[in-house]
C-alpha cells in the first residue's frame, strides 16, 4: 500500500495524459489505417483548436462548452482542407501525402504564430474545475479528474461508432477492403474525406478539451504531433485498441517514469518505443501491422 | 517531454524574421512621427535613446512593462533628459542575440543613439557586451544580467545579480521555516544562477535540504509544463517548504498545478520572477500566499514609490512592476548623467557620469552602482501575493536587508 500511495498521484496523471494522447492519436491512427494518409500536420490540428479554444473559453461553463465545440469546428474544417489537399495524390502513396502534410504542418504553425501570437496564452476554465480535488486521500487537480470521466466517456462512444453502427462498419470496410466497399454503393472517396474530417474533429476535441493540460504553444504542434505518432506507432499502426494500451502507456512513462526513474526520464519513451518494435516485430513479422 | 525540434526552431526563425521585418517599420514609424512633433525646438538639442526590448517571442509580454516605466518618467519631466529633449528609438530584442544584436547595432550605427537601454534577457546582454564597448556607448539592462562581463566599462544594469533574490530569501526562509527545503528550478543558466544563490546561502547558514540526493531538482526547460510528479516527490522528501524560480508560462504552470496538488498547504518561496507582472494575472487566485524575493513591490509605502505608482496607474491602468521600476530608475540615472555632462553630451561623456551617479531616489528606495558590478546597492523585500483592491498584488511583507 504504500508504494502504492507515494505514487498514486503520478500514475493517476499518467492515465489523464495518456488519455488525452489516445484523443489525438485516435484521430491519427483513423486518418492512416482509413483514410491512408499519414497526417504530419495533426498536431497542427491541435495546436489550431487549443488556440481557438483559448481564445473563445472565458472561464464560464457555457464559455467551455463553446470553446470545445469550437476546438471540434476548428480541427474539422482543417480535417476538410486536408482531406481536398489530399485528394489529388491519394494515389501516390504515403510518402507523397506525408511531405505534403508536413508542409502544411510548417505552413500552418507560422499562421499560428502570425494569428495567435508568439506568447503561450493561458485557457480560463470554471473556477470550480480550477479547485482541488480529493481522492484517496491525495489532492489532485480538477480539471484533470473531470476530463479523465470525459475522456472514457468519449472512448466508449468511440468503440460504439466504430463496432456496432453502420458508419462505422463502413469505416472499417474501407480499410480492410475498399472495393468491395464501392462496390456495395458506398464511395469510397467520401469515406475517406470523412474519415480525415472526423480525424481532424477528434484532433480538435483534444486540443479543446486538453488546453488546459497541454496548453497552446509554438512548440505544442510539434511536441503532441512526436507524443501521438509514438503512440500509434507502439499501438500498431490503424489500431485503436493497441492505441489505447499505448497512450497509457506513453503517459505512465512521462508521469510514473519521472518519479520513478527521474534521470532516465528523457529517454524512457524512446526507449519504450525501440522495445516494443523490436517486441512486435518479433511476434508479428517486420510489417508489424495488423489493423 | 520532448526538446524542440529543428523544424520548430526554424518556422520560429522565419515568422521571426517577418515580426522583425513588421517591428522595425513599426520603429521607423515611431521615429518617423516623433520627428514631426519637433515643432520649434533646435533639433540639436535633441538626443536620441534607444530602447532595445522584448516585442516578440517567449518575453513579448515584458516589452510594454519596460517601455511603461521609462516613459512615466520621461512624462514627469517633460519629455526631457537632463534638460534635452528626448526622442525615443524602439527596437526589438526577440528571443535572444540573433533579434537584438542587429537592433542594438542599428541603435548604434545608423540612429546615433545616446545610450542604449532595455534587455530583458541575460543572452541579449551578454551577446551586445562587445559591441557597446567598442562603440563606447553606454547600455543600461533593466532585468537580466549575465553571471560574468568581461567588459564591464560600457554595461550598466539597474536592476539585480541573477543569484541575488535567493541569497535575499535564504536567511529569512532558514529562520521562518525551521526544516528542510525543497529547492527546485529550470534546467538552464538561469535557472542555475537564481537556485544557487538560495541553496549556498541556506547551505552555509546551517540549513538543509529536502532534496533526497541534497542537491537542487531540475526540470527540464522549456519542455517541462507538467509538474506533478515533481510534486510527489516533494510531497513525499517530507519537505517544510520549496523554493524555486520559473518564469513566464512555467511559472503559470508551476503555481496553478502547486495550489492544485498533495502539496497544496507546504509554504512555497520563490525569486519574485514567478509572480510578477503578467504572469500574475494569469496565475490568479492560486498565486495568493506565495512568497518572492525581490527588489521592488508597488506596494513600497515611500513618497517616491506613491507618486510613481500613481502616475503609472492613472496612464496605463494597471500596476507598475519590476520592470517598470528599472526601467524607470534607468531614465533618471540618464537624466543624472546627462545633465552632468553639461554641452559635451557624447555617449562617452555620459558613461563616464553614469559612474558619478551617486544616490538614485528610486521608486524602490534608495540605491547606487556598485563600482565593480556596475548593479545596484540595494535593499531587499519579501512579498506575498495578496488581493490588494481589485486586484492581486506582491504585497510588502518585510525587508531582506541589503545586498550588491
Amino acid at each position: 500500500m504504500g508504494w502504492f500511495d507515494d505514487n498514486f498521484i503520478p500514475a493517476l496523471d499518467g492515465v489523464a495524459y495518456g488519455l488525452l494522447l489516445f484523443v489525438v492519436a485516435a484521430g491519427l491512427t483513423l486518418a492512416f489505417g482509413s483514410g491512408g494518409v499519414l497526417n504530419l500536420a495533426h498536431g497542427t490540428l491541435y495546436a489550431f483548436a487549443a488556440y481557438t479554444a483559448t481564445e473563445v473559453a472565458d472561464g464560464s461553463w457555457p464559455g467551455l462548452a463553446l470553446a470545445v465545440l469550437a476546438g471540434i469546428a476548428a480541427g474539422a474544417a482543417g480535417g476538410g482542407v486536408l482531406a481536398v489537399m489530399t485528394a489529388p495524390i491519394a494515389g501516390r502513396g504515403h510518402m507523397a501525402q506525408a511531405m505534403l502534410t508536413f508542409g502544411v504542418a510548417l505552413v500552418g504553425g507560422d499562421l499560428l504564430m502570425t494569428v495567435f501570437g508568439k506568447d503561450d496564452p493561458q485557457v480560463s476554465v470554471p473556477s470550480a474545475l480550477e479547485k482541488p480535488v480529493s481522492i484517496l486521500g491525495h489532492n489532485y487537480p480538477g480539471y484533470r479528474l473531470a476530463f479523465i470521466g470525459v475522456a472514457i466517456a468519449l472512448g466508449v462512444v468511440g468503440w460504439y461508432v466504430l463496432a456496432r453502427t453502420r458508419i462505422g462498419a463502413a469505416v472499417r470496410a474501407s480499410v480492410d477492403d475498399p472495393e468491395m466497399l464501392a462496390a456495395g454503393g458506398i464511395s469510397p472517396a467520401r469515406v475517406r474525406s470523412g474519415v480525415l474530417i472526423a480525424a481532424g474533429a477528434l484532433a480538435g476535441l483534444a486540443g479543446g478539451l486538453g488546453a488546459p493540460i497541454i496548453g497552446p504553444s509554438t512548440s505544442v504542434a510539434n511536441t503532441v504531433l512526436l507524443q501521438s505518432l509514438l503512440v500509434v506507432v507502439i499501438g500498431g499502426l490503424g489500431s485503436v485498441g493497441g492505441a489505447l494500451l499505448a497512450a497509457i502507456l506513453v503517459g505512465e512513462v512521462q508521469t510514473l517514469g519521472v518519479t520513478l526513474m527521474p534521470d532516465f526520464a528523457p529517454y524512457l519513451m524512446y526507449a519504450t518505443m525501440a522495445v516494443m518494435l523490436i517486441a512486435r516485430t518479433a511476434r508479428f513479422g517486420p510489417t508489424g501491422s495488423r489493423v | 517531454m520532448t526538446p524542440a525540434s529543428p523544424i520548430s526552431r526554424r518556422s520560429f526563425r522565419v515568422s521571426a524574421a517577418g515580426l522583425l521585418a513588421g517591428a522595425l517599420a513599426f520603429t521607423a514609424a515611431c521615429s518617423g512621427s516623433a520627428a514631426d512633433d519637433k515643432k520649434g525646438g533646435s533639433s540639436s538639442g535633441t538626443l536620441k535613446i534607444g530602447l532595445t526590448i522584448p516585442l516578440t517571442g517567449v518575453y513579448a509580454a515584458l516589452g510594454p512593462d519596460l517601455q511603461n516605466g521609462f516613459q512615466t518618467y520621461l512624462d514627469q519631466h517633460g519629455g526631457k533628459l537632463g534638460g534635452h529633449k528626448v526622442e525615443l528609438v524602439i527596437t526589438d530584442e526577440g528571443d535572444g542575440p540573433q533579434t537584438s544584436v542587429p537592433s542594438v547595432t542599428k541603435l548604434i550605427k545608423q540612429d546615433k543613439v545616446t545610450a542604449v537601454v532595455g534587455l530583458s534577457n541575460a543572452a541579449t546582454v551578454a551577446a551586445n557586451v562587445d559591441l557597446v564597448n567598442d562603440n563606447k556607448v553606454p547600455m543600461i539592462g533593466a532585468v537580466g544580467r549575465p553571471g560574468e562581463i568581461k567588459r564591464q566599462d560600457y554595461v550598466w544594469h539597474t536592476s539585480y545579480l541573477s543569484e541575488e533574490p535567493g541569497v535575499a530569501a535564504a536567511p529569512y526562509i532558514k529562520e521562518a521555516v525551521q526544516g528542510p527545503v525543497y529547492a527546485i528550478g529550470p534546467d538552464y543558466q538561469g535557472g542555475y544562477d537564481q537556485l544557487r544563490g538560495f541553496t549556498e546561502t541556506f547551505d552555509k547558514l546551517g540549513g538543509k535540504l529536502a532534496n533526497p540526493d541534497g542537491k537542487t531538482k531540475w526540470t527540464p526547460f522549456p519542455a517541462t509544463n507538467n509538474f506533478q510528479p515533481y510534486f510527489n516527490e516533494i510531497k513525499n522528501s517530507g519537505a517544510k517548504a520549496v523554493y524555486t524560480f520559473y518564469a513566464g508560462t512555467a511559472a503559470v504552470n508551476f503555481v496553478k498545478q502547486y495550489k492544485q496538488s498533495d502539496i497544496k498547504d507546504i509554504p512555497l518561496y520563490a525569486a519574485g520572477f514567478l509572480t510578477e507582472g503578467a504572469v500574475l494575472g494569469a496565475e490568479g487566485d492560486a498565486a495568493k500566499g506565495v512568497f518572492t524575493s525581490l527588489n521592488y513591490t508597488p506596494t513600497l509605502d515611500i513618497p517616491a514609490n506613491r507618486s510613481f505608482v500613481s502616475a503609472y496607474q492613472a496612464k496605463y491602468n494597471a500596476l507598475p512592476t519590476m520592470m517598470s521600476a528599472t526601467m524607470y530608475d534607468a531614465a533618471a540615472v540618464l537624466d543624472k548623467a546627462i545633465a552632468a555632462a553639461g554641452d559635451k553630451v557624447t555617449p562617452e561623456t555620459v558613461n563616464a557620469q553614469i559612474a558619478n551617479t551617486g544616490k538614485v531616489d528610486s521608486p524602490r528606495g534608495p540605491w547606487e552602482f556598485n563600482t565593480k558590478s556596475h548593479a545596484p546597492v540595494q535593499k531587499w523585500y519579501l512579498r506575498e501575493v495578496k488581493q490588494d483592491g481589485t486586484a492581486l498584488s506582491n504585497v510588502m511583507v518585510r525587508e531582506l536587508g541589503t545586498l550588491g
